[in-house]
């Protein structure tokens, strides 16, 4: 792709600045993040993938309870392990302070698909607030408050009624949101 | 990778991504597949684009849409391709319109990206925010924009009150007639010859003194009305309509920085449905950097669902309730009202009886008559410290939800801490215009001259001490207080300290004492012309101090509440202040005779009267233009206009919500259905199962 790890090109620059909502100075500061998560022999590579183990070192990244679903469903490989520079670009994107409400209630959406079956369902619902709570004991809710605060959610969120939430339903809360787009960030 | 074109030009088929759940969203439809192997991606094209091209106009997706497509860099890549060697035939005048469209979108992007890059302060915003959370990261981000405010009111102050009168004052210096008895004509603002050294710092303190007869009150400023041939600058018309401009502008500001959140929040009807939803699926802060802040965030959220459903059983328990309770309930949360009310009249009298004291004492000196220059504030500020407590202990009682609680608490400090600046001025008022008393005194110039011989510089100078001692009780805590406990908290094991525990930034109370020194700032700003500057200042000094005491003596907050935090509840409450100013503004330029002996309106009976007399000096087509503008044959074809621009939008809102409901019925008529068919589906097969 005519790119070493240690430079970016011009052109390729500019195309990534056509095809994300990233700026320069992000595009330039992400190469070199990423670059420092290289191995060695990854950086002769002319297309390297970084580990997702490597990518959770990331400060940004390393506390955030959602870290190994962000990195999975931004991955392209087969096995969905390892994020490449566009990957960490898209990640990126996604996540900055310019991009669309419709991107990023997509990608959270995705996110918190625990099971990739395309909606929301009981167990997603449980372990997404299991993730917002912390995996304690002490700061876990009880399974009778979990059980109200699911059935809750069902009731406030699934207007056609067949117990799942889907993208359509997910974006409906969001849109009557003011905070999410400002909260839905991760900037390096 | 292989790219394959297919055009069809029947509808549209919903091509998937490998994720399944695109097939409802109309936004993907020319989406291609990107099986993890490699498929090669399809294309469709729907028939749109070629009704577009015989139309002679752009045909296909404009680049700008790419970024917002939720799918992998590649495939982006691989669409970007393809629009670009699908170069549609256009004329010169397209094909410039699209290239400057494209450098214009570009040179936009790099405006946008240097004006994040010099926004103040954002490193530190950034810091605060990923380590106590966006409840303390709204009340910086407040303070900054008050700080923004301030710094240009001053700028639009200077440039047309400040710089024209020092000019003028070093130009001509020509006193102007002035009218009226001789006595209310008598200003002695020359300070006594011989003076000790440390009155200049009390003067400094005070604003009396040396500091009385400079820029910084309206009584420096004279009334000059400069006439040249090709130049004229009216010095009162100019500080009147600043003042008002000023308000204006502020006003502006709010209104526009409240922006789309009071438009999603009137649109949706408030926040009251969906909020179980809402803070699942929007409340992760994704912003939270280190172990730390995350668990605080996880505590955060744990404390707000456990508190939402608690609520729940409040409500389902307080429905059950027995009407003996209920009317007990009631009658008992009426008498703490009254109770909380009593007390906040209590502090109003205490504040009343202060000012009316220290005025009378105005003439001592040394650190005795510093006390009682600033006992108004003194008292002020104790109410502030004392009251909000107690009417917290009895919130508590009223056994309201625990939101509402808060909410009530709040609204109550609002309350105290403005009308008690309220009760100040109208003090004030009541002495200059010797409301009550002796009223002899204020015969012959209209006010009390003895006491008051430039009365907008003492209203100014009151408004100067509150700012000063604002400050200085802000820095006062921070070392008295706030340092001394943490040392004692971190040092001693004892129980006590311990319960006690290092102090929590309490977003709620701090962003009241903000909204209480903008207030002060604007009731003062006609009398005090230098205050947004001052104003300025103090506000940096205050974001530096409270950055030190929270990152070295704060624990965060576990327990905070959505509504209180949120940016629309603070503006609108500093919308409440601004009409509070807006009152004691509009009073002071219609009602009370300016002083005669300083300040640019000396020989008017009023400042609004300013604007009648240099009206009749405009052209005759200008005068004439007005007076049409003013007149009925204009403004009641204009009302009536407005009034059916309104009601059209009103009927358009209301065709919206029916238009909703039906849509959602739809949605669920036609899940059942659905499923109805799988049913059926099952049957079906079921039974040619049996039957093979």
């Amino acid at each position: 792709m005519g790119a070493t790890a240690s430079h970016l090109g011009k052109d390729l620059l500019s195309e990534y600045q056509e095809l994300t909502f990233l700026t320069k100075q992000e595009i330039l500061l992400a190469h070199k993040r990423f670059s420092e998560l290289l191995s060695k022999e990854d950086r002769a590579h002319p297309n390297p993938r970084v580990p997702t183990e490597a990518i959770l070192t990331l400060p940004e990244l390393k506390s955030n309870p959602f870290r190994a679903r962000i990195c999975r469903v931004f991955s392209t490989s087969e096995s969905k392990d390892g994020l490449s520079f566009e990957d960490f670009l898209d990640l990126l994107s996604a996540f900055s302070d310019s991009a669309t409400l419709e991107i990023k209630s997509h990608y959270a959406f995705r996110i918190f698909d625990f099971d990739e079956d395309g909606t929301l369902d009981e167990s997603d619902l449980e372990k997404l607030v299991n993730c917002l709570t912390g995996e304690t004991d002490d700061t876990r809710l009880s399974p009778e408050e979990m059980k109200q605060l699911i059935s809750n959610i069902l009731e406030e969120s699934d207007i056609d009624k067949d117990g799942t939430v889907n993208l359509s339903e997910f974006q409906h809360v969001i849109s009557r949101s003011p905070d999410f787009v400002s909260s839905f960030k991760i900037v390096l | 990778m292989t790219t394959q074109l297919q055009r069809q030009g029947s509808a549209t088929a919903v091509q998937g991504t490998g994720y399944m759940g695109d097939q409802g969203s109309p936004r993907l439809q020319r989406v291609p597949s990107s099986r993890s192997n490699h498929n090669a991606p399809q294309f469709n094209w729907s028939p749109a684009s070629t009704a577009q091209e015989d139309a002679g106009q752009e045909a296909a997706v404009p680049p700008k849409d790419l970024r917002g497509l939720p799918i992998p860099m590649a495939l982006k890549r691989a669409i970007s391709q393809v629009q670009q060697m699908q170069v549609p035939v256009l004329s010169s005048f397209q094909s410039w319109k699209r290239s400057k469209a494209k450098s214009l979108s570009r040179g936009r992007k790099s405006i946008r990206g240097f004006l994040n890059y010099i926004k103040l302060w954002r490193k530190s915003l950034n810091q605060i925010g990923g380590n106590f959370g966006d409840g303390v990261q709204s009340y910086f981000l407040f303070l900054r924009f008050l700080v923004v405010l301030n710094f240009l009111s001053f700028m639009l102050i200077a440039g047309f009150v400040l710089i024209p009168s020092i000019v003028f004052r070093s130009v001509a210096s020509d006193p102007v007639n002035m009218t009226g008895p001789a006595e209310c004509r008598q200003y002695d603002h020359n300070p006594a010859a011989l003076v000790k050294f440390y009155s200049y710092f009390l003067d400094f303190l005070s604003g009396t003194g040396f500091m009385e007869y400079t820029y910084l009150f309206y009584g420096y400023y004279n009334n000059t009305m400069v006439a040249g041939s090709d130049f004229s600058y009216n010095i009162p018309l100019a500080y009147l309509f600043t003042a008002v401009f000023y308000f204006a502008f502020c006003l502006i500001c709010i209104t526009a920085h409240m922006g789309t959140a009071v438009r999603v929040a009137v649109a949706t009807g408030g926040g009251a449905t969906g909020s179980y939803s809402r803070i699942v699926f929007t409340g992760w802060d994704y912003g939270c950097l280190g172990d730390r802040s995350t668990k605080l965030k996880q505590k955060n959220l744990h404390y707000q669902l456990q508190v939402d459903l608690e609520e729940d059983r409040i409500k389902n328990e307080a429905a059950s309730l027995t009407l003996g309770q209920k009317i007990f309930l009631y009658s008992s949360r009426i008498v703490l009202s009254l109770v909380a009310f009593g007390l906040i009249i209590a502090a109003f009298f205490a504040i009343y009886q202060a000012t009316i004291f220290s005025q009378s004492k105005i003439d001592e000196i040394g650190v005795l008559g510093l006390i009682y220059e600033y006992l108004p504030s003194i008292v002020i500020t104790a109410g502030n410290f004392v009251v909000p407590v107690l009417c917290d202990q009895i919130a508590l009682l009223e056994r309201y939800n625990p939101s509402i609680t808060v909410i009530v608490a709040l609204l109550r400090s609002v309350f105290l801490r403005m009308v008690s600046l309220g009760v100040l001025l109208f003090t004030l008022w009541s002495q200059i215009t010797c409301f009550q008393g002796v009223s002899g005194k204020c015969k012959l110039c209209h006010y009390n001259y003895e006491s008051y011989p430039c009365w907008e510089t003492r209203v100014g100078q009151e408004m100067y001490k509150l700012t000063l001692f604002d400050l200085l009780i802000t820095i006062a805590m921070l070392v008295l207080v706030e340092f001394p406990r943490r040392i004692v908290v971190d040092s001693s094991s004892s129980k006590l300290a311990q319960m006690v525990g290092r102090q929590e930034f309490v977003v709620p109370a701090n962003v009241l004492g903000l909204v209480y020194g903008q207030t002060v700032v604007w009731t003062g700003a006609l009398f005090c012309p230098l205050l947004p500057l001052i104003n300025t200042l103090k506000f940096v000094i205050v974001f530096y101090c409270k950055k030190i005491t929270l990152f070295s003596n704060c624990r965060p907050a576990a327990k905070t509440f959505r509504s209180t935090k949120s940016k629309v509840f603070f503006l609108l409450v500093l919308l409440f202040g601004w009409s509070l100013a807006l009152v004691a503004l509009i009073y002071s330029i219609a009602q009370i005779h300016p002083s005669m002996s300083c300040g640019p309106f000396r020989s008017l009976s009023s400042m609004w009267t300013i604007i009648p007399d240099s009206f009749y000096g405009l052209s005759q087509t200008s005068q004439g233009f007005l007076f049409y503008i003013g007149s009925q044959r204009f403004s009641i074809p204009l009302v009536l206009f407005f009034s059916v621009v309104m009601c059209y939008f009103i009927a358009l809102a209301s065709v919206y919500g029916t238009s909703v409901n039906l849509l959602k019925a739809q949605l669920k008529l036609e899940a059942r259905d659905k499923q109805f068919l799988v049913k059926q589906i099952e049957a079906l097969s079921r039974t040619l199962g049996v039957a093979r």
